[in-house]
């Protein structure tokens, strides 16, 4: 097994549509200079940095070069991570491995996205290297135009997940109201994080009901924003962390599972075997065995906390129930009750998650950064009133087949 | 060190291009062995001879087994409509495709529901995503049963299979 090692410290950008004012350089410095603050120590005491946005966005291929001496890079170990929605998922757990591993005793883990520097809506150029040569391999055979942008035009990610929520929707008995609770829940927490972007406080379902419907069952009112933003952590080794911080976020189990590539088609335009795409096998698998290293036999009862990656309200659901949180089917019934509220019995994404906030190579890692957040006592005035001992952190993407969970604790293993 | 920005509030914003489009890529002849069948009104599938599952559009390896699906079978055009999604009246404006709106350029008519599917066809173990033609959106379920609608005169390209129609008792 692996080298006991914490988060110290966490910082965040404020995230909004446009952050106009900054370069990417200056975005990432903005997040890791508080999280060295936030862990009392400087760049001299980091011994690799472990970096990552979704490849391709922002229209930078290598964004590291741009930035690494603003981080402080030179003369340390700069790795960089590119899972796409996962990345900051995999950032944070790379920096747990490099530490983990014995090769440093600190390390940083930073993520960011700006996709305001996109003249597209949500960089749509950076996502089509996704599926560009799919889909000129597939017009090459006379793909139907009428059809490519029917059931394809409301894009990569929510293309997928309105006919993922159809299928959970259909299997779990969960109606289109509940989507509208879970998305109020995200605005109302969102308003009460003061890093979040879409914040609405007192939110309610009749209000994002009112919203326009985009592809039945979603409504605009359900989808995540496009965000700018930027998150890090600090991780170091036991000792290290013990010194420096009275309450570390403990590394308790960490896995990351991959599934069949799933965009609706996989590549080449060939066929893909799952039939439904809110399956998600890579979650349960990679739940499975993160619960193992953290010695969590039943998570049902073990975890006192969950921030899902969520960009739409049925995936806090479906996801919910991968993590081994609730039963098969039942995770609307128990939001439905306000189990999952910031003050309920098992609070789900209470910083209003990627549903409120989407810059999206930090997403992931914003996950792990919030769990430990909440783990510390630190969050602020989204802090859960119960005191948080394991919480789970969970990332999903790759081509949304790849999924990262986190698990971590008050106390190490 | 603290933070860079405070002490250099200047920035300039500069313009630039990135050419997604300029690449070659190399890809298999699995769609032409597909299109070709779409040409006799046929639907191809491949099967992995590992865990017996048949895959459509055809492909090379098993996403679950990792081994080669060399067979070849045709499915029937009968199948189940496994989700579907309903999508807002047509409205011009909305979105663009390679800089043009499919309004104007006649691939989507300005006030039409659009019922995109997912259909697996009796006897394969995948899904293809396609239009649901011929159906109003208050009758489309889960489970219902659909048959493909062919082009008039197929010419063997993957726009042969215009899409599914509900089985409608005579």
């Amino acid at each position: 097994m692996f080298r006991n090692c914490a988060i110290i410290g966490c910082g965040q950008t404020k995230h909004t549509s446009r952050r106009r004012d900054v370069s990417v350089a200056e975005l990432a410095q903005q997040a890791v200079q508080a999280a060295l603050d936030d862990a009392g120590i400087t760049m001299k005491d980091v011994g690799c940095v472990v970096s990552g946005n979704m490849q391709g966005f922002g229209g930078v291929a290598q964004p590291e070069q741009w930035l690494g001496d603003w981080i402080g890079c030179p003369g340390k170990p700069a790795i960089r991570i590119a899972t796409g929605g996962t990345t900051g998922g995999s950032v944070g757990q790379g920096a747990c491995y490099t530490v983990a591993s014995g090769m440093y005793d600190v390390s940083i883990g930073v993520a960011w996205e700006k996709h305001s520097d996109s003249k597209e809506a949500g960089a749509t150029t950076g996502l089509m290297h996704v599926g560009m040569g799919n889909l000129f391999h597939a017009l090459t055979y006379g793909l139907s135009l009428r059809n490519l942008i029917a059931t394809s035009a409301v894009g990569a990610a929510a293309g997928v997940a309105v006919y993922q929520a159809m299928f959970y929707m259909h299997r779990s008995g969960c109606k289109q109201e509940h989507l509208d609770m879970v998305a109020a829940k995200a605005r109302r927490n969102a308003a009460k994080n003061q890093y979040a972007h879409l914040q609405w406080p007192n939110c309610r379902p009749e209000d994002i009901a009112k919203t326009e419907t985009i592809a039945w069952p979603f409504r605009y009112g359900h989808v995540c924003p496009a965000s700018d933003g930027a998150s890090c952590i600090v991780v170091a080794e036991e000792k290290t962390a013990k010194r420096l911080c009275k309450q570390p976020a403990w590394f308790l189990g960490l896995a990351s599972y991959s599934d069949e590539e799933n965009q609706l088609q996989s590549e080449n335009f060939g066929g893909v075997g799952v039939i439904d795409p809110s399956e998600q096998m890579g979650c349960r698998v990679s739940a499975k065995k993160a619960y193992a290293m953290a010695g969590i036999t039943d998570p049902q009862k073990e975890i006192d906390l969950a921030e899902i990656y969520q960009p739409f309200p049925s995936q806090e659901l479906i996801f919910s129930e991968r993590l081994g949180l609730f039963d098969d089917g039942t995770a609307w019934r128990h939001m439905e009750k306000g189990e999952t509220d910031i003050n309920g019995r098992l609070p789900i994404s209470v910083s209003g998650g990627v549903n409120a906030t989407n810059a999206i190579g930090s997403s992931a890692l914003q996950r792990i950064l919030e769990a430990a957040l909440q783990i510390q006592g630190k969050a602020g005035e989204h802090q859960v009133p119960k005191k948080v001992r394991k919480a789970v952190a969970h990332g999903w993407g790759g081509v949304t087949n790849y999924i990262t969970c986190t698990v971590l604790g008050d106390s190490p293993r | 060190m603290a933070y860079l920005k405070d002490e250099r509030p200047e920035t300039m914003m500069v313009e630039g291009d990135w050419q997604v489009g300029a690449y070659r890529w190399k890809a298999p002849r699995l769609l032409e062995e597909f299109s070709a069948g779409l040409k006799e009104k046929k639907i191809i599938g491949s099967m992995c001879m590992g865990c017996g599952k048949v895959i459509t559009q055809p492909r090379h390896l098993c996403g679950r087994c990792h081994r080669r699906m060399d067979e070849r079978c045709v499915l029937s055009d009968w199948g189940t409509i496994t989700c579907f999604v309903i999508s807002p009246k047509v409205e011009k404006g909305k979105y663009k495709l390679f800089g043009m709106d499919p309004v104007d350029t006649g691939t989507l008519k300005l006030g039409e529901i659009l019922i995109p599917v997912f259909v697996r066809f009796d006897g394969a173990d995948s899904n293809i995503n396609c239009l649901l033609l011929n159906a109003k959106p208050e009758e489309v379920s889960i489970g219902m049963r659909v048959k493909v609608v062919w082009a008039k005169e197929p010419k063997g390209q993957m726009a042969d299979l215009e899409g599914v129609e509900p089985i409608r008792e005579k």
